[in-house]
């Protein structure tokens, strides 16, 4: 796909190969891990074994005293530090005080508890286990429903009922379409709590430079900015005297979105000995420490006419908000509630958030953040409806999809969807799986009793975050376009881009833009010492939000540089064109290296010019994008194993108009991937007790490649009328569509059984039993 | 965690299994990884033990208590101890009943385990368990043929 190209044609919407992918595929790219710094010492975390317990005493004495060691921290030491950030507000949200290392109580299996410091990383490692703490177990709770119930243990004692709070919706009028229903369906449906296990665990190098009085923090995260904003506070230091750099970031899917305690921890740790610091997350701390994503327990009611018509519904989300807020664990199931109704006409929504607080490690946004829940169970109670009315999935769908002329289309939660023809994805997706014969095939299947299922999934998403008055903390974007006095051109953009792409979708628009070749733009990003402010990268906005950003510099850009060209040119006439401003008149032309140069040297200034050629936009977005798209999964079910192969996986993404079809699909196919883990696989398991018995990759089922199914992948493209690029999102389009395609599959697949629902993830074991026991859960 | 089953000595009677199992010598001798036994009270022992689980390996610290003796039918047993590797917690009784000039051995037990043995080995746990009882035994029955 990837395709050399000119500057005489656009390279917008060509596929070329990535310009981060050499450094990343020949080991030159470096990440927090491989920064070694003069002096350097590193610092190893004690955490808690027990899900509840209060500490009764911290004897680090040993641990001080072994050789190589520089300094033992416990909570006592920070109380000054802190707290840890939750920057999500919902009314009468309880929000319980989180300290960098605890103190009196532990309320999760990984809390911080103590710090080593020693001259090397196995030093720090061994004197953990010279720290003696002597703990008093209490009772713990870690399934959210049991939280709710009377008399559960109280994870925090001064909230007895676990609830962190409750937030309710009406939109149109539920009960009136429940009353005039001539069929309702109802499902409790469970999205699982999942550990994101980016390749590359999370990691700090914090600098503290005395001479200068400035702290330079590395940290593998997706939103320097606010990093560096919020561990100035906890840190009580001037935040223009903090510098936070975002080196190689081996995946963060959500869970980098968030400031950490060792983020402050480390830190204050590299001021208070007065040199550099590294932690590098072990993989069995990520699992205990890093927020995990998903945890709902869900209950729907969908309303509808006995010919299909969709009227109303009823939702009650129950978030496990695990045992703290992290930077946005209330505001994730906002998102799902703001997605219930998917992308379907209906506008009478009920629907109930109630967060509840467990003894398990916090939840927070990971790929697709509150949308794949929603999308999970409104699709699933989509197809509970079709099954109920004995009416095809497809058609059900086609049947309830806004039409493409009622955009913008305002939804019953309060969205205003920017655009969208939402049949033509699922129309598309239907073609290229040969749906009617499907259909066939699966008919001859059940005759020699197989199972084989065919399972669509009509999604919609909330992307392009977002306008600022719907953010905890701003959803603009800034970019800054510099052309060098050589004509090369430099992008600062405020987004910290992680894997996706972006260095080379933005270069596309500003080759374009400028006319100069690709190579000869370089962005750069992820260190607020030389970037201006900006927001970061997470709920598919880099592009749509950043790339807009960009997109307005260029313009500015281009309005200085007529100047300099009308000048050089000596005429009033010219226009900007092929890297070149030329002439209207005489079509005499100097090329923009010529206007740079000249802009910088500055012997002469046009009428109000400045010197230099750069421009720098901060852009607010009006609203949200929607992409939208349709996926269908083909299944089939071994009833001697339980084992589900997927025999077809057709994916049709609408995600606005398409910068880069490479970066497009790669996006997909890591998002289904991952939407393919929570179905089949993932599922992040605590015991009664509050231990987390998944806590490495032994017992942790992340999809290897042999497990992902080709993905045969397509596009509609509608543009966003949002912003000028016409862009909408495609990282987490993949996770929303496929885990309710896969689900909705395997149940059709099963469904001469009796099977209405199952939930994730579908093991093997688990539909093995189904299929033994006939279909009775 | 809940840990039944039973073991057949057929050297001894109660009598003499009863007295083995509350010989603190006896005890670390059988016990695979003990590194230390004492008496610190009445019915009341510390105890350093080390275990491998799986590919996770570390010390405990702890203590055993006995209590409900009734010599030589039944004894219960609380063990307690913590590590690098985390923790463990259980209770269980001992019932003894002489079977054809030997002793038979049910035990059943609850047990808690915690940190770094939960999250990485707890799948490993009761098979690691049942070796570690079945070699106990098989030791208690050695010393009861001397």
């Amino acid at each position: 796909m990837a395709t050399t190209v000119t500057k005489t044609e656009p390279i917008v919407g060509k596929g070329v190969r990535r310009k981060e992918d050499p450094r990343l595929i020949t080991g030159t790219a470096t990440y927090v891990d491989d920064i070694e710094m003069p002096g350097m010492r590193y610092a190893a975390i004690l955490r808690s074994p027990h899900a509840a317990a209060k500490i009764l005493r911290i004897e680090t004495s040993a641990a001080a005293a072994h050789p190589g060691v520089v300094a033992v921290f416990t909570g006592d030491d920070t109380r000054d530090v802190g707290p840890v950030p939750c920057a999500a507000s919902l009314p009468g949200l309880r929000a319980p005080e989180h300290k960098v290392l605890a103190t009196d109580r532990v309320y999760y299996v990984g809390h911080p508890v103590a710090v080593v410091v020693a001259a090397d990383r196995y030093v720090a490692q061994d004197a953990l286990d010279l720290i003696e703490v002597e703990y008093e177990p209490q009772p713990a709770v870690a399934d959210p429903e049991k939280a709710l119930e009377p008399g559960a243990p109280a994870v925090h004692p001064e909230w007895p009922d676990n609830r962190a709070f409750t937030y309710q919706h009406e939109g149109g009028d539920a009960a009136k379409a429940f009353a005039e229903a001539d069929v309702v369906v109802k499902q409790r449906i469970v999205s699982q709590r999942l550990i994101p296990t980016a390749m590359e665990t999370r990691g700090v190098v914090a600098a503290w430079d005395a001479g200068m009085r400035t702290l330079t923090l590395h940290s593998s995260t997706q939103i320097p900015h606010l990093m560096r904003s919020l561990v100035a506070a906890m840190v009580g230091m001037p935040e223009n005297r903090l510098r936070v750099v975002t080196p190689e970031v081996g995946g963060g899917f959500g869970s980098k979105l968030n400031v950490y305690a060792e983020e402050a921890l480390l830190a204050w740790i590299s001021m208070r000995i007065g040199k550099p610091v590294k932690w590098i997350e072990s993989r069995r701390e990520n699992y205990q420490a890093t927020i995990h994503g998903r945890g709902h327990v869900d209950y729907y009611e969908l309303a509808a006419r006995k010919d299909g018509t969709i009227l109303g519904l009823k939702a009650k989300i129950i978030q496990d908000c695990g045992a703290y807020h992290q930077l946005l664990t209330p505001a994730i199931p906002t998102l799902s509630l703001l997605m219930a109704p998917g992308i379907y006409r209906f506008r009478n929504v009920s629907a109930e958030i109630i967060g509840v607080f467990t003894n398990c490690v916090p939840t927070d946004a990971y790929r697709g953040a509150g949308r794949p829940e929603a999308t999970h169970c409104i699709e699933r109670m989509v197809d509970l409806l079709a099954a109920e009315l004995k009416m095809d999935p497809a058609e059900i769908r086609l049947k309830n999809f806004p039409g493409p002329d009622e955009f913008p289309f305002e939804t019953g939660t309060g969205l205003s969807y920017d655009s969208g023809d939402y049949a033509a994805p699922l129309k598309k997706a239907m073609e290229i799986a040969g749906y009617e014969g499907l259909r066939e095939e699966q008919r001859r299947a059940r005759n020699e009793g197989r199972f084989l299922g065919i399972g669509i999934s009509t999604y919609g998403e909330i992307c392009a975050l977002g306008p600022s008055s719907a953010l905890p903390a701003g959803g603009w974007e800034s970019a800054t376009v510099r052309v060098e006095p050589s004509g090369k051109v430099t992008v600062a953009t405020g987004t910290s881009p992680h894997g996706q792409g972006e260095e080379t979708s933005f270069a596309q628009i500003v080759a374009d833009e400028l006319g100069v070749d690709l190579d000869d733009v370089e962005v750069i990003h992820g260190d607020t010492g030389i970037v201006q402010y900006g927001i970061g990268t997470f709920g598919s906005r880099t592009l749509a939000v950043g790339g807009t950003a960009i997109h307005y510099a260029c313009q500015d850009l281009k309005t200085k540089i007529k100047q300099w060209g009308a000048m050089l040119l000596e005429s009033d006439d010219v226009r900007f064109e092929g890297g070149a401003c030329v002439c209207n008149k005489t079509g005499k032309s100097v090329p923009l290296a010529e206007i740079a140069a000249a802009a910088y040297r500055a012997l002469k200034l046009p009428p109000g010019a400045e010197p230099g050629l750069v421009a720098t936009r901060f852009w607010e977005p009006s609203n949200f994008t929607f992409p939208f798209g349709a996926h269908i999964a083909v299944t089939e079910v071994d009833p001697e194993t339980g084992q589900v192969e997927i025999k077809r996986y057709v994916a049709v993404d609408d995600c606005g108009r398409i910068i880069n079809p490479l970066l497009v699909a790669g996006q997909i196919h890591g998002g289904v991937a991952q939407g393919l883990g929570q179905a089949l696989y993932e599922e992040a398991v605590y015991d009664e007790n509050g231990q987390l018995v998944t806590g490495e990759l032994m017992d942790y089922a992340v999809p290897k490649a042999t497990m992902v199914p080709h993905i045969e992948s397509s596009h509609t493209e509608t543009p966003s009328p949002v912003n000028p690029l016409g862009v909408k999102g495609v990282g987490e389009a993949g996770t929303i569509g496929c885990s309710p395609a896969v689900v909705n599959s395997v149940v059709d697949a099963l469904s001469p059984l009796g099977v209405k629902h199952i939930d994730m993830p579908l093991t093997p074991e688990k539909l093995w039993r189904l299929i033994a026991k006939g279909g009775q859960a | 965690m809940r840990i039944t089953g039973s073991a057949r000595i057929a050297a001894a009677a109660p009598e003499q299994i009863f007295r083995l199992l509350l010989d603190p010598a006896v005890l670390s001798k059988c016990l695979p990884g003990c590194e230390g036994l004492e008496r610190t009270g009445e019915d009341e022992y510390r105890m350093r033990m080390k275990a491998v689980i799986g590919a996770v390996s570390g010390a405990f610290d702890g203590t055993v208590r006995l209590s409900d003796q009734k010599a030589p039918q039944s004894f219960r047993m609380a063990v307690e101890g913590s590590g690098r590797i985390g923790f463990v917690k259980g209770e269980g009784l001992l019932k003894l009943a002489g079977q054809d000039g030997g002793t038979e051995i049910a035990y059943d037990g609850e047990v808690q385990v915690g940190g770094m043995i939960a999250s990485v080995g707890q799948r490993l746990l009761d098979a690691t368990a049942r070796m570690i009882i079945r070699r106990f035994f098989t030791r208690l029955s050695e010393e009861a043929g001397q």
